[in-house]
């Protein structure tokens, strides 16, 4: 057995694989079930390698990866109507894959207690969030996207980008508007 | 928490990042580095998540297939894919003889982890000769073959073990129309399909469809 075509240290390998934990978090955001997001990433990567030819820059990558990422949840609603606006981010502390750490050691039982339900009033925010506000916030929010960026992957105009982020601002603020401090908002 | 903070932290402190599977990542790994050079690794038809009715994709390039064996009509070793219900009928018969072959006593005709024993006794039994490739070594233990009827014809089978599953081989020529690779599951079983040098590869498993990634690449490699 040999495999010829092994080599150690790949430039796929080099560029695209240390963006796969972001693409993974844009899965789950996007489409929710774990096992499904498992999924979306594996087709994601085979895409990903398949045109990996149309990466120009390097430092694109990230971008590029949730762009084909994004399609791939797109592809996956496109067979079940209209899950985007139904998903159910289910980010419970059990969940061995995420990385948000829960627990304070100084933090007293009840803060801890007031903490997770603060946290979870939060999630459910996003949660119902319509599909593309969701999706507009987290690449902005969470993964801190360029504007640019978010225009590229979700290939919408970039007003619309801006439109949809203040929108999913707007909401947010409004749902969670005694933990959120108004002079900043956008 | 009676703090209020800019909405921008607020998010970033309370919404999770996740770790993708770590299972995902070696696999990608293993993925980029087999994949660097020009391999004859079929283009990605989608898979069906679930059990439910296949994707649209599958079911388009179903009706492709369709399309093309309504003029090939002259394929003589030509499967009865008639139509994309075909094709999932097909699936259907193969992830029931793989499961029979996996509960009944039949799971080999012929019990041997050796490929210079297993590929002669096909002669005779198949009009064709399978390839037999031992990949013990990287993972895949031959565990034996056996001759299936499948689909209205007679198919080679050969059955490798992964870690504790088994994934069952079904080759046959292929039609001339059958040219696309295709990856999906059904009742939570994986199956691969790709064509090579002329025969029609169908394998089906317990194990993840992420290993018959591997298989096939392992066993269009080895000799």
């Amino acid at each position: 057995m040999h495999n010829a075509h092994s080599t150690s240290d790949s430039r796929f390998e080099r560029v695209v694989l240390p963006h796969l934990d972001s693409a993974y978090t844009l899965a789950r955001y996007l489409v929710g079930d774990p096992s499904e997001a498992d999924d979306v990433l594996q087709e994601a990567i085979l895409r990903a390698i398949q045109y990996f030819h149309t990466l120009r820059r390097d430092a694109d990558a990230r971008a590029w990866l949730l762009t084909i990422v994004r399609r791939e949840c797109y592809t996956v609603w496109g067979h079940r109507g209209t899950r985007m606006n139904t998903v159910s981010l289910d980010v419970g502390a059990e969940d061995e894959n995420s990385r948000v750490e829960l627990a304070d050691p100084g933090d007293s039982p009840e803060t801890l207690a007031e903490r997770n339900l603060v946290r979870e009033r939060i999630i459910d925010a996003v949660d119902l969030l319509p599909g593309g506000l969701r999706e507009a916030i987290v690449l902005r929010e969470l993964q801190q996207f360029s504007y640019e960026e978010i225009a590229t992957i979700t290939g919408a105009p970039i007003g619309t980008v801006m439109s949809r982020i203040s929108r999913a601002r707007a909401r947010l603020a409004e749902s969670l508007r005694d933990l959120v401090d108004y002079g900043e908002i956008s | 928490m009676s703090d209020k903070q800019e909405l921008g932290t607020l998010l970033r402190d309370a919404l999770p990042q996740y770790r993708a599977p770590q299972s995902i990542h070696d696999w990608a790994r293993a993925q980029a580095r087999s994949q660097e050079a020009p391999s004859t690794h079929g283009r990605l038809v989608k898979r069906a998540t679930e059990a439910s009715a296949p994707r649209f994709l599958a079911y388009a390039a179903g009706l492709l297939i369709a399309a093309a064996l309504g003029w090939t009509a002259d394929a003589t070793y030509r499967t009865r894919r008639e139509s994309a219900a075909g094709q999932d009928a097909l699936v259907a018969e193969l992830v029931d003889n793989h499961v029979r072959s996996l509960i009944g006593e039949h799971l080999v005709d012929i019990r041997s982890t050796d490929q210079h024993t297993v590929k002669p006794w096909f002669a005779g039994k198949t009009d064709f000769a399978p390839r037999v490739v031992d990949l013990t070594s990287t993972g895949f233990p031959l565990l034996g073959a056996r001759v299936d009827y499948v689909h209205g014809r007679t198919v080679a089978t050969l059955v490798y073990g992964r870690r504790r599953h088994t994934v069952n081989v079904f080759i046959w020529p292929a039609a001339k129309s059958d040219t696309e690779s295709e990856s999906r599951r059904y009742n939570g079983y994986a199956i691969l399909h790709w064509v090579d040098g002329g025969l029609s590869y169908w394998a089906v498993t317990d194990a993840a469809l992420a290993d018959l990634d591997t298989f096939r690449k392992l066993y269009e490699s080895g000799s």
